[in-house]
């Protein structure tokens, strides 16, 4: 017969091992190195491939491989920091006809659900937000975990496809895909690090 | 009319590259001038344009020369003066120089710009230099020049083959015209 008292104590200590391995698995919070990150885009202009990047950007990502239904993910893109690699063209893309930045000087892509793919890699299912319209967006990425200088670092890489004109990218003249085609590809290596 | 050159007169396809050359020269002008006073969309449309004719002239300039090359050229009139002679020499060379020189300073000025070009928006063009602004800078003012000094010897090549048609009304002219009879 098991005495009650010895059964409290069993039961406080299988709390205090559930406690300790709850606070191991803790979602760490990760932020963006950007110095070591490159989120850029790539479209076809006059025929021809044109490449640039958005050198600004806020990361927050809640995850934990072990708890993948906590995780979540956001991105926020700041627009005005655009670079196309061309004055000229950076203050095009700035204009109220394309990104209109003085209106909607961010784009936003929140992530609620983190799940695993087939391939082996991740995917992000949420919402982006650009040009104040919002849209859902699944974004495919793979992770790779080191630790640096004592720090948990996360390296995301991966690339989606973005129809420019289902965001309201281009007005008027630039609603024609003539010259500036509809898909804008993303491509995007991120080192994540965790708040210590 | 034949297709080939003689010694009297300009074949077909000399004739053909020739004028075809001429026009599409006029139309980059064109094309240039009205760039100038676009923005946005439309300036990106018309220097897409400028550029895809630009590349239509280089490679018919490559047509032409092994053209010339391959086959015989009617000589110059024999009634020329020394001088005439080697001006009308030197105005030939400048033109096929300079059929050469203006589209590979465009092509080398949207590489250094950073803008890759296109033939027609059908396929895209390699970048004959990577992306360097002073370079740019100065092959903006090089195209620039070379198609003034264009202007000047294509003016000077046509005022020749006026004075041979008007003044001296020898077939100089006649011999790169369709549709004409040379003796």
């Amino acid at each position: 017969m098991i005495r009650p008292l010895r059964l409290a104590r069993h039961f406080v200590l299988l709390l205090m091992l559930i406690g300790a391995s709850t606070v191991s698995a803790a979602p760490a919070v990760y932020s963006i190195d950007a110095a070591k990150s490159a989120l850029e885009f790539e479209f076809v202009q006059a025929g021809a491939k044109n490449k640039g990047r958005f050198p600004k950007l806020a990361v927050n990502f809640n995850f934990d491989a072990a708890n993948l239904a906590a995780a979540h993910l956001d991105v926020v893109i700041d627009l005005p920091a655009l670079d196309s690699g061309d004055k000229e063209r950076d203050d095009t893309l700035r204009d109220a006809d394309l990104f209109d930045v003085a209106k909607f000087p961010q784009a936003h892509f929140a992530a609620t659900q983190i799940v695993k793919t087939a391939a082996g890699g991740y995917e992000a299912v949420g919402s982006f937000t650009l040009r104040g319209v919002v849209r859902p967006l699944r974004v495919p990425f793979t992770l790779r975990s080191a630790t640096e200088q004592g720090a948990s670092v996360l390296y995301m890489s991966g690339k989606t496809l973005i129809k420019r004109l289902d965001f309201g990218v281009g007005q008027g003249d630039w609603k024609s895909t003539e010259w500036v085609g509809p898909d804008v590809n993303i491509t995007f290596t991120l080192r994540l690090v965790a708040a210590s | 009319m034949q297709l080939r050159n003689t010694t009297a007169r300009w074949g077909s396809v000399a004739q053909f590259l020739h004028w075809l050359i001429v026009a599409l020269i006029l139309a980059q002008v064109a094309l240039a001038l009205s760039a100038e006073k676009l923005h946005g969309m439309a300036k990106l449309a018309m220097l897409a344009r400028h550029k895809s004719v630009g590349i239509t002239i280089l490679m018919l300039a490559v047509v032409r020369v092994l053209w010339r090359l391959a086959g015989p050229t009617p000589p110059l009139p024999t009634t020329l003066k020394p001088y005439e002679r080697l001006l009308a020499h030197f105005t030939h060379i400048a033109l096929y120089v300079l059929i050469f020189a203006m589209p590979l300073s465009g092509w080398i000025m949207t590489s250094a710009r950073g803008f890759p070009a296109s033939w027609f928006n059908l396929f895209q063009l390699p970048d004959l230099v990577a992306k360097n602004r002073p370079l740019y800078e100065a092959m903006q003012e090089t195209h620039e020049a070379l198609a003034w000094t264009l202007g000047a010897v294509a003016t000077l090549h046509l005022l020749a083959a006026l004075k041979h048609h008007l003044v001296l009304k020898d077939d100089t002219l006649r011999r790169m015209l369709p549709f004409t009879k040379v003796p």
